[in-house]
C-alpha cells in the first residue's frame, strides 16, 4: 500500500508535458509518501513512448500495449484502476486536461478514492498528501486533506509544476490489460484540425491578447491594427475565441495554445481565469490593463493598469504612429 | 346679375357624362375611405387610452394654425399653408355651388350664387387657387431643384446606389400629386380666363387673375372662336382632373388629407414617456398569448398605428431627426413607416397569403436594434406619428426571439440576476458613499424628507459617483434632507423597457416600488437620472403607488431661488447645455438646467439643435449597452463637432449620468480633449457656492470617522498578526510535547485493532500527527437511493441535463477561517454559464428529433430552484430539485452519486452536463456520474450529433484547439464546452411562465453525510506577493508608460 501512479498523456506521438510535470510533483513528494513512483504509459506503442517518461525520480515504467493510440477514456480509465488495484498505490495523478477530465473523476469514482482535480500545489504532511486547488476564478485557495482514504486521485493542473531535467534510471514493465471486454469505449473517427489560422501563439515572442472586455466581434478591427501596428501577435483569452470573434488559434491557455516562446504580454481586458493564467503565467514582462482592481491577472502581471482597454488601445495607437 | 353658367355649352348627354363621372369618382373615393375604416376596425385596439374628443380641438388648432407642418422647416410651412388653405376652400367653393346647383335651386327653387355673395365667393376662390398654384409652385422648386436630403428615399445606410422599386413608386406619388394638384389649378385658371374673355362682364375684377388671363388672352389676339373651344375642352379637362384627384384621395399621398384628422386627434400624450403593456389580442381569440408578448405581424398592430401609418406625409423631418439616421444606423425612422404602411396595404388587400414576414423581411432586426428611442421623429412629427412605441413592440419579439446582440443579452442576464447592468455586487450599490465626509440616510430603517433613487450609472461609474457625491454634498449643504435604498435599490428599468424586455422591466418595477414601500417614510423622490425620473414618474403608477418624482436640475433651481444655496463666486463661464432626451423632449424640462446656469453666472450658448430638438447622445433605448458599428460616428461625436463648432467653450454641460459617459468617451475620441471639458451641472453649482471648503462645522464628524477607520484597520492589522504569533506559538508546543509523547502514541496505535471494513461503524478519530488510512481496497461509490419520486411515462429520448446554481465572489468577501465557509451573503447566484451549453445541446437534439424531453436536475436548497425556472424558462420540460444540508459543501464525487441516483429514476437516453462549473471548477462530475451509471461517455464536448439511435458522433475539444471526432454507443454522457451552440436567452416572461412546469423536490436523504472525496483543511485568499506595480493615470498615461516598456523589452532607445 505504498507508491504514486502517474498516468502518462501524449499525443501524436509525443509526451505531453503535463506528463514530465507530474512526475516532478510525484517527485517532489516521494521522499514523504514513499515510493516507488511509477509510470504508466497506455499506447499502441508504449514501449518507444516510455523513453520520454524516464526522467529523474521515476522508478518504473509500466507500458500497456492498445490497439491504436487514440485516447480512449474507457480503455485509460481501465488500465489506471488495474495497475493501482495490482500495485496497490497510494496517489494516482492524472493531468487536469481533457482527457485526464474524461477518466480521471471515473477512476476516483471506481476506486471509491480521495479526491480532487485541477490540483496546483501537491505536498505532504505527516505522510499524508495535501492538495491544492482554487475557486471562484482565482479569488480562494483551498488546501484539501483526503483522511481515511487509502488511495487518492488527483488531476493536476498543467504548466504548473516543474518537470525534472535529469533522466531517470526506471525499469520498463509491460503489464496486460483486457480491454477487449471493456465496456463503453467509444470508436475514434478522426482529428479535425483547428482552424487554420495566420498565428503561431507558441512561437510568438510579443503577444498582444484580448478578453471578454473587447464586448463584441465588431470591436475587434481596433486591436487588430494595434497589435499589427505593435508588431504583437493577437492572442485572446476563452470567451473570445469561443464567441467566434477570433479563431481557436488565438486563444492562449490551457484549452488553446500555450504562449511557450513569449517575453512580452500585453492583456487587455482579461481578467485571468486560471486556465488562461496557465499558458501566460510564465512570460517574462506581462503588462496587464483590466478596469477592475481586483482581477487575479494582476497577481500574475509584472505592470499594471486600470483603464478603459478602448481608450488605451487608441492611446497606444497614438504612440506608435 | 353677377354670377356665371357652370354648364356653358354642355349637351344633356355630356350633362349625364359629367354626373355619372362625378359620381364614380365619389364613389372610388367613398370605397377608398370605407376599406380603410375596415381595416382600422379590424385591427386590434390601441394597447393605450385613446382620447379622441380631447384631441380633437388640439388637431383642430394644429391644422389650422399650420403649427406642426412650419417647425423646422418654415419654407415648406409656408408653401403647404396655401397649399391647405386654397384646397380647403376651392373645396368648399365647388361644395357651395354644387348645394345650389344640385339641392337648393331644384327642390327649393332657392339660389343663392350670385350678386355681393358671388362677387366675394369669386374673389376669394381666385386667390386660393393663387395660393395653391404659388404653393405647389414652391414645392417643385423644392423637390426637383433644392433636393433637401431628407426627400431622398435612397438609402444610403444600405449602400444602395439608387432607390428600390417601392422608393420609386414613392417618388411618382409625390409627383403624380404636386402634377395633380398644379393641373387642376392651371386649369381653373384657364377655364375662368377664356370665360372672362368671352363674356368680359362688368364684374370681371373680383376673379382677378382669371381677368388678368383674359386681359393677356385678348392683348395676344385670341378670338371668340378660339376661347370657345379652349372653353369647351378645358371644361372637360379641368372637371375629370378635380374628379380623378377626389377618386385619388384615399389611394395616395392624398390620403393625409383625410388620416391626418384622425391622427392628430388620437395622439397620446404620454407616448414614449409611457409604452403601453403588451396588447392583449383585440376579440382574436384564436391568437395564443405568447404572440401578444410583442409584434411579429403586421395584424398585431392596432388601428391607431395603421392610422398613423396612412397619415405619413414622406416630409423627412423624422428623417432628419434621428440621431440613427444621423450616424450611418441602418434605421430611418420614414422609411420605417413607410415600409410598414407598403407591407400593411399589401396584406390588407391579399390576407392569410404566406407574404413576407414583418421581422426580418419588411423590417429587419438591425433596424429595430439601431432605435435610441429618444423620440426625436415622433416630436417632430407633423401629422402626430408615434413611431418608437411601435419600434418598441417590434423589439418585444426580437427579445423574445433571443435575437439580439450578445452585449445586451449578457447585460440583461446581469440585470435580472443582480439588479444592475454593471454585473456589480448589488450590495456595492451605495458603496460611493463611502468617500462622503458624512455618513447618508439609510432610508429603509430611517425616515427622511427625500428618497434619492439613484441608480445605475450614478451609482457604478467611478466618473458619475464623483458627480453623485457632488450631488449629496449640495443636498447636505442646503440642508436638504435625504436618504438611500441602498442595495433594495435596483435599475429603474426604463430602458430595459425600451429595449423590449417587458417581463424584465415590470419585475424590476416591482422590486422597486415594494422596496419604497417598505422604507420608513419618505415625502418625495429625487433623482440624477432622466430615464429613471421619467419610468419612476410615468410608468410606475401603472404599476403601483409612487411619491412624486422631481430631477435634481428642478431640486437644485429651487434651492439657488430659495437662497439655500448661496452663489459666492459666480462662474463667468461660457458653456453649452445638452438637454437629455429623457429630461425635455419627454419631460418637457427644457428650463429648470438653464435657470440654474443663469444663476450661477454662466453664459448659456445654445447649440443649434437644443431643447425639442436635442440631439441624442445615442445611448437611449438600451443602445448603452450595445456595441456601436466601428469605423462610424457615434451620435455622441457628432454633437462634440456642434459644441465645438460654437467656438471658446468652457464646458459641455450635462445632466444626465449617462450623458456624462457618453460624451466624456466622445470628447476624446471625437478629437476635442482640447476644446472644452464635459461638465456636470452640480459641479458647476458646486464651483459656484464654493463647496469645495468643507464646512469647519463637519470637521469633528469627519476626524471621528477617520480616526474610526483607521481604528479598524489597525486592530484588523493587529489582530492578524497576534492571531498569528499565538499560533506560532501554540504550534510549536503542541508539536514539541507531541513528539516527547511520540513512541507512546506509536505503540498505542499499533495496539488498536484494524478499522474494519464495515462501513456502518465509524472510523476512529485520527490525529493530525500520525493520519492513517484503512489497508488498501477499492470501493466503487455507487448511486444514491433517492426517495422514489413521480416520473411521467417517456415519450421518446429523454435527456437528463444536470445544471448548477454557481456562485461568483462579491469583490469585498469574507473568510470564515474558524469554519473554513464563506458565508452565502458574499455570493451573486447564477446558473452555470458550462450547464446552460449543455442544456442548449439537449435543446437543441431534442428540437431536432422532434420528440421527447429535456429534464433538468439540480442540487441545491430552495434559491437554487431560480436557477432550474430558468433552466425550464429556456425550454427544459420539466425540472427535479436534490436537497439535503449535507448536500452544502459536497464535493463532485457525492454529487455524481446524487445526480445517478436521480438517474436511476428516470433512465434517461442521454445525459450532459458542463464540463466544469464557474465556481470552483472541478471538472469532475460528469465524468464520476458517468462511471456510477456505467455510461459510455466523453469530455469537453462541443457538437454532438445523434438521430436518437444506438450511436452517435461527437467532436470533443483537444487543447489547442485541435478536435476530435468519436462515435459513442448510446445511451450516452457527455459533458460540454462552451463554445458550441450560442444559449438561447429567457426573457423574464419566460421564466415567470416557466413557474407551471412541475419540479419535483427530492430529499437528498443525508447523502453527503458520505462523503466520498476529499476534506476542506484550510480555505484562504492565495498570496498575493506577484501583485503587478500599477501605473497610475489616464488611458494617455498609461499608454506611454506602457510604450516605455515595450521599447525597453525590443531593445529600442
Amino acid at each position: 500500500m505504498a507508491g504514486i501512479l502517474v498516468v502518462a498523456e501524449h499525443f501524436d506521438g509525443a509526451m505531453r508535458d503535463v506528463t514530465l510535470e507530474m512526475i516532478g510533483a510525484a517527485a517532489a513528494v516521494k521522499e514523504s509518501l514513499g515510493g516507488p513512483l511509477t509510470v504508466l504509459v497506455i499506447g499502441h506503442e508504449a514501449d518507444a513512448l516510455a523513453d520520454a517518461a524516464n526522467r529523474a525520480g521515476v522508478d518504473e515504467i509500466v507500458t500497456v500495449t492498445q490497439v491504436d493510440s487514440h485516447f480512449d477514456p474507457a480503455l485509460y480509465e481501465e488500465a489506471a484502476c488495474t495497475l493501482a488495484e495490482d500495485r496497490q498505490v497510494r496517489l494516482v495523478l492524472i493531468g487536469h486536461t481533457a482527457a485526464g477530465m474524461a477518466f480521471g473523476p471515473a477512476v476516483a469514482a471506481r476506486l471509491g478514492s480521495g479526491f480532487a482535480s485541477d490540483v496546483f500545489g501537491l505536498s505532504a504532511e505527516g505522510g499524508e498528501p495535501v492538495a491544492t486547488r482554487s475557486g471562484y476564478g482565482g479569488k480562494v485557495s483551498m488546501d484539501l486533506a483526503f483522511p481515511e482514504k487509502p488511495v487518492i486521485v488527483l488531476t493536476l493542473r498543467g504548466a504548473t509544476f516543474k518537470a525534472p531535467e535529469e533522466a531517470g534510471s526506471a525499469s520498463v514493465q509491460p503489464f496486460t490489460v483486457e480491454f477487449d471486454s471493456v465496456p463503453g469505449a467509444g470508436r475514434h473517427i478522426d482529428y479535425l484540425p483547428a482552424p487554420p489560422a495566420d498565428v503561431d501563439i507558441g512561437k510568438a515572442e510579443f503577444i498582444l491578447s484580448v478578453g471578454r472586455a473587447v464586448q463584441e466581434d465588431k470591436n475587434l478591427p481596433q486591436f487588430e491594427a494595434l497589435a499589427e501596428r505593435l508588431c504583437a501577435t493577437l492572442g485572446c483569452s476563452r470567451p473570445v475565441a469561443d464567441s467566434g470573434w477570433l479563431p481557436k488559434a488565438h486563444q492562449v491557455g490551457q484549452s488553446g495554445t500555450i504562449a511557450a516562446n513569449c517575453s512580452l504580454y500585453l492583456a487587455l481586458g482579461i481578467s485571468g481565469a486560471v486556465q488562461h493564467l496557465a499558458g501566460m503565467k510564465h512570460v517574462d514582462t506581462i503588462i496587464a490593463v483590466n478596469t477592475d482592481p481586483e482581477a487575479p491577472i494582476f497577481n500574475v502581471a509584472h505592470h499594471g493598469a486600470c483603464v478603459d482597454i478602448f481608450e488605451l488601445a487608441e492611446a497606444l495607437e497614438r504612440e506608435f504612429n | 346679375m353677377e354670377t356665371r353658367e357652370l354648364f356653358w355649352e354642355i349637351t344633356s348627354l355630356g350633362h349625364t357624362l359629367f354626373f355619372v363621372v362625378a359620381g364614380a369618382a365619389m364613389a372610388v373615393a367613398a370605397a377608398g375611405v370605407a376599406w380603410h375604416v375596415w381595416r382600422y376596425a379590424r385591427a386590434r385596439r390601441s394597447p393605450v387610452p385613446v382620447h379622441p374628443w380631447r384631441g380633437f380641438w388640439r388637431m383642430v388648432f394644429d391644422v389650422f394654425s399650420q403649427r406642426t407642418v412650419h417647425r423646422r422647416d418654415r419654407a415648406a410651412g409656408h408653401a403647404h399653408t396655401p397649399i391647405m388653405y386654397g384646397f380647403l376652400l376651392l373645396l368648399a367653393a365647388t361644395s357651395i355651388i354644387t348645394v345650389e346647383y344640385d339641392i337648393s335651386e331644384p327642390f327649393f327653387g332657392f339660389t343663392f350664387w350670385h350678386g355681393t355673395f358671388y362677387l366675394v365667393f369669386s374673389l376669394i376662390a381666385d386667390l386660393a387657387g393663387l395660393g395653391l398654384i404659388v404653393g405647389c409652385v414652391y414645392m417643385m422648386w423644392r423637390r426637383w431643384k433644392i433636393r433637401p436630403a431628407k426627400l431622398a428615399y435612397r438609402r444610403e445606410y444600405r449602400g444602395e446606389t439608387e432607390e428600390r422599386p417601392r422608393a420609386r413608386a414613392w417618388l411618382r406619388d409625390d409627383a403624380l400629386f404636386l402634377w395633380a394638384l398644379m393641373l387642376i389649378g392651371v386649369t381653373g385658371f384657364l377655364q375662368e380666363g377664356v370665360r372672362l374673355a368671352m363674356d368680359q362682364p362688368a364684374w370681371g375684377a373680383w376673379s382677378p387673375v382669371g381677368w388678368v388671363l383674359a386681359e393677356i388672352f385678348l392683348g395676344l389676339g385670341m378670338d371668340e372662336a378660339g376661347a370657345a373651344a379652349v372653353r369647351r375642352a378645358n371644361w372637360w379637362i379641368h372637371g375629370i382632373a378635380a374628379l380623378a384627384f377626389i377618386a385619388a384621395i384615399p389611394w395616395t399621398k392624398a390620403k393625409h388629407i383625410i388620416a391626418v384628422l384622425g391622427s392628430l386627434s388620437t395622439r397620446d400624450a404620454l407616448a414614449l414617456r409611457r409604452l403601453p403593456k403588451p396588447a392583449l389580442a383585440g376579440g382574436v381569440a384564436a391568437e395564443d398569448a405568447e404572440s401578444d408578448v410583442g409584434i411579429s405581424s403586421i395584424g398585431q398592430f392596432s388601428w391607431k398605428d395603421l392610422l398613423n401609418l396612412d397619415a405619413c406625409t414622406k416630409c423627412g423631418r423624422c428623417h432628419e431627426a434621428c440621431p440613427a439616421t444621423a450616424s450611418g444606423a441602418p434605421l430611418s425612422p420614414r422609411d420605417l413607416i413607410l415600409d410598414l404602411r407598403s407591407h400593411a396595404a399589401r396584406s390588407a388587400f391579399r390576407p392569410g397569403a404566406n407574404g413576407p414576414s414583418l421581422i426580418g423581411d419588411v423590417i429587419e432586426a438591425e433596424t429595430l436594434w439601431s432605435c435610441r428611442s429618444c423620440g426625436a421623429c415622433m416630436e417632430i412629427c407633423p401629422v402626430g406619428i408615434e413611431h418608437p412605441p411601435m419600434i418598441v413592440q417590434m423589439r418585444r419579439q426580437l427579445v423574445e426571439d433571443g435575437n439580439m446582440e450578445q452585449q445586451l443579452r449578457d447585460t440583461l442576464d446581469m440585470i435580472a440576476n443582480r439588479g444592475n447592468s454593471f454585473g456589480e455586487s448589488p450590495r456595492s450599490r451605495g458603496g460611493w458613499t463611502a468617500a462622503l465626509e458624512f455618513p447618508v440616510k439609510d432610508v429603509r430603517a430611517e425616515a427622511a424628507e427625500n428618497l434619492w433613487f439613484v441608480g445605475d450609472y450614478a451609482s457604478y461609474d467611478p466618473r458619475n459617483q464623483d458627480v453623485s457625491r457632488t450631488v449629496a454634498r449640495l443636498f447636505r449643504a442646503a440642508g436638504l434632507d435625504f436618504g438611500l435604498l441602498y442595495e433594495s435599490e435596483r435599475t429603474a428599468g426604463n430602458d430595459v423597457r425600451r429595449v423590449g424586455e417587458e417581463g424584465l422591466f415590470e419585475s424590476l418595477a416591482e422590486h422597486n416600488l415594494e422596496a419604497m414601500a417598505a422604507a420608513e417614510q419618505f415625502d418625495a423622490i429625487v433623482t440624477t437620472d432622466p430615464h429613471s425620473y421619467n419610468t419612476i414618474r410615468n410608468e410606475y403608477p401603472d404599476f403601483g403607488e409612487t411619491a412624486p418624482i422631481r430631477h435634481y436640475t428642478s431640486v437644485l433651481a429651487e434651492l439657488l431661488e430659495s437662497g439655500r444655496l448661496t452663489v459666492v463666486k459666480p462662474l463667468g463661464k461660457r458653456v453649452t447645455l445638452h438637454d437629455p432626451c429623457h429630461l425635455g423632449r419627454f419631460n418637457g424640462h427644457y428650463d429648470e438646467p438653464r435657470r440654474v446656469l443663469e444663476l450661477i453666472g454662466c453664459e448659456l450658448v445654445d447649440m443649434p439643435r437644443c431643447r425639442d430638438n436635442s440631439f441624442c447622445c445615442g445611448a437611449g433605448g438600451g443602445r448603452i449597452w450595445m456595441p456601436d458599428p466601428v469605423g462610424k460616428e457615434r451620435p455622441a461625436e457628432n454633437r462634440m463637432h456642434e459644441a465645438a463648432s460654437l467656438g471658446n467653450l468652457d464646458a459641455f454641460v450635462v445632466c444626465c449620468p449617462k450623458d456624462m459617459t457618453m460624451f466624456e468617451d466622445a470628447r476624446k475620441t471625437s478629437g476635442h480633449e482640447d476644446d472644452f471639458v464635459v461638465q456636470d451641472l452640480a459641479e458647476l453649482v458646486a464651483e459656484a457656492i464654493d463647496l469645495k471648503s468643507i464646512d469647519l462645522k463637519e470637521v469633528p464628524a469627519l476626524v471621528d470617522r477617520i480616526t474610526e477607520a483607521a481604528a479598524v484597520r489597525i486592530a484588523d492589522a493587529v489582530a492578524d498578526r497576534l492571531a498569528d504569533r499565538l499560533a506560532d506559538t501554540v504550534t510549536e508546543r503542541v508539536v514539541s510535547e507531541l513528539a516527547e509523547r511520540a513512541p507512546t502514541l506509536a505503540a498505542a496505535a499499533s495496539q488498536r485493532p484494524a478499522p474494519a471494513a464495515d462501513a456502518a461503524e465509524p472510523a476512529p478519530e485520527q490525529s493530525d500527527a500520525a493520519p492513517a488510512a484503512g489497508p488498501w481496497r477499492a470501493a466503487p461509490v455507487s448511486a444514491a437511493t433517492l426517495p422514489p419520486y413521480e416520473v411521467p411515462e417517456k415519450d421518446g429520448p429523454r435527456m437528463l441535463v444536470a445544471v448548477k446554481r454557481v456562485g461568483e465572489l462579491n469583490p469585498e468577501f469574507a473568510i470564515d477561517e474558524d469554519a473554513n465557509t464563506i458565508a452565502d451573503e458574499h455570493f451573486e447566484h447564477e446558473l452555470n454559464e458550462w450547464d446552460e451549453a449543455a442544456l442548449e445541446e439537449a435543446l437543441l437534439l431534442t428540437e431536432g428529433l422532434g420528440a421527447g424531453e429535456v429534464v433538468a436536475v439540480t442540487i441545491g436548497p430552495e434559491d437554487a430552484e431560480d436557477t432550474l425556472r430558468r433552466a425550464l424558462a429556456k425550454g427544459a420540460h420539466r425540472g427535479v430539485r436534490v436537497w439535503d444540508e449535507s448536500l452544502r459543501d459536497a464535493d463532485p464525487v457525492t454529487i455524481a452519486r446524487v445526480l445517478a441516483g436521480v438517474a436511476a429514476q428516470e433512465s434517461p437516453d442521454m445525459v450532459l452536463t458542463g464540463a466544469q462549473s464557474a465556481d470552483l471548477g472541478h471538472g469532475a462530475t460528469g465524468s464520476a456520474l458517468a462511471r456510477i451509471l456505467g455510461l459510455p461517455h466523453a469530455a469537453v464536448v462541443l457538437g454532438i450529433e445523434w438521430d436518437g439511435g444506438d450511436a452517435m458522433t461527437v467532436t470533443r475539444e483537444l487543447e489547442g484547439g485541435m478536435r476530435q471526432q468519436l462515435a459513442l454507443p448510446a445511451p450516452a454522457l457527455l459533458t460540454v464546452q462552451t463554445g458550441g451552440s450560442t444559449p438561447r436567452y429567457a426573457t423574464m416572461r419566460m421564466i415567470k411562465q416557466a413557474r407551471k412546469k412541475p419540479i419535483a423536490v427530492v430529499d437528498g436523504a443525508g447523502v453527503g453525510l458520505d462523503q466520498a472525496g476529499a476534506v476542506v483543511r484550510r480555505l484562504y485568499e492565495p498570496p498575493k506577493s506577484g501583485r503587478a506595480a500599477m501605473i497610475e493615470g489616464d488611458a494617455a498615461a498609461v499608454a506611454k508608460a506602457i510604450a516605455e516598456i515595450i521599447r525597453d523589452k525590443r531593445g529600442e532607445v
